[in-house]
């Protein structure tokens, strides 16, 4: 018997509805702080500017941040978010990988669009895990796509 | 310890660890505030006992915040074109995890010079969480 799984395959090929996010000083902050991270270009604006960059620079992980807030942007519009799109189920969801290629770096101050494409579904196992993958873009008005970002979620059944 | 530039990086060359952890609950709340990702599993441990599971467990994404900085701290993040990880096991709290790297390849792409790194994170009792790699800029 063909496995059905938990995702709403339907949605594949689906795009999120564009949202803008703001980055904000205090969040890389924290983000960085508790990610353990030491270079002051993550906390110091002084450290930031003498190194060229005109604000405080984003931690390569900080594409969690944008998304996090692209979710919320999304709610508030009443539209899905990407997990909410595929149907991710929190009883049984793992995060299979992650991988960013950067183009260019974010920084504090910067309002960039974000959305997330359903790229596919798969199975393993026999349908024990099934899987989806996500391709999700962070851009700048100005500076253009800084993040492409793939990530693929498993639900991890039976 | 003696360390390597990027633009003299070869093949086999290994950068300095990365030590975090024990992980404790602290940390993954302060995570879960800090990243936005609210998943309860992480966070709440009636969730996770509903879920049939014995206890919470880490975000891959933290340790996945740390192993990049084993790249960052010695090549600067200004450096970095790319950055990804599978997460190959649960990390559970209190585990102390080892974050290690070592260049794999050097090769031209769009006239720049790129090191891959692979790296990897190692649970105190040997178990790989995380296998990644990191493509920098050697000059």
């Amino acid at each position: 018997m063909a496995p059905t799984g938990l995702f709403d395959r339907a949605t594949k090929g689906q795009t999120t509805t564009p949202v803008d996010v703001e980055v904000e000083r205090g969040r890389i902050r924290f983000f960085a702080g508790v990610l353990g991270e030491t270079d002051p270009i993550y906390t110091s604006l002084a450290a930031a500017r003498a190194k060229g960059y005109p604000d405080l620079v984003a931690p390569p992980s900080f594409f969690m941040v944008l998304e996090a807030m692209a979710d919320q942007a999304l709610a508030l519009i009443g539209q899905p978010s990407s997990s909410q799109l595929v149907r991710c189920d929190f009883n049984h969801l793992l995060h299979g990988d992650e991988h960013y290629d950067y183009s260019g770096p974010v920084f504090a101050g910067d309002t960039l669009t974000l959305t997330t494409t359903v790229v596919d579904f798969y199975d393993k196992k026999g349908g024990a895990l099934e899987f989806v993958t996500l391709s999700s873009m962070a851009s700048h008005a100005k500076r253009g796509v800084l993040i492409r970002a793939t990530r693929n979620l498993l639900h991890r059944l039976g | 310890m003696s360390q390597i530039h990027p633009a003299d990086a070869r093949p086999g060359d290994t950068l300095p660890d990365l030590c975090f952890g024990p992980i404790t609950r602290t940390t993954l709340a302060l995570y879960a505030g800090a990243s936005g990702d609210h998943n309860p599993i992480h966070i709440d441990l009636d969730f996770a006992k509903a879920a049939g599971l014995p206890d919470v467990f880490a975000h891959g994404m933290l340790s996945f915040g740390v192993l990049a900085q084993v790249a960052t701290r010695w090549c600067g993040a200004e450096r970095l074109r790319g950055f990804g990880a599978r997460f190959v096991s649960i990390t559970q709290v209190h585990d102390r995890i080892t974050c290690a790297g070592r260049v794999t390849e050097r090769f031209e792409r769009d006239g720049e010079t790129l090191l891959r790194v692979a790296l990897v994170a190692t649970a105190q009792d040997g178990r790989q969480t995380l296998t990644g790699h990191a493509l920098v800029a050697a000059s």
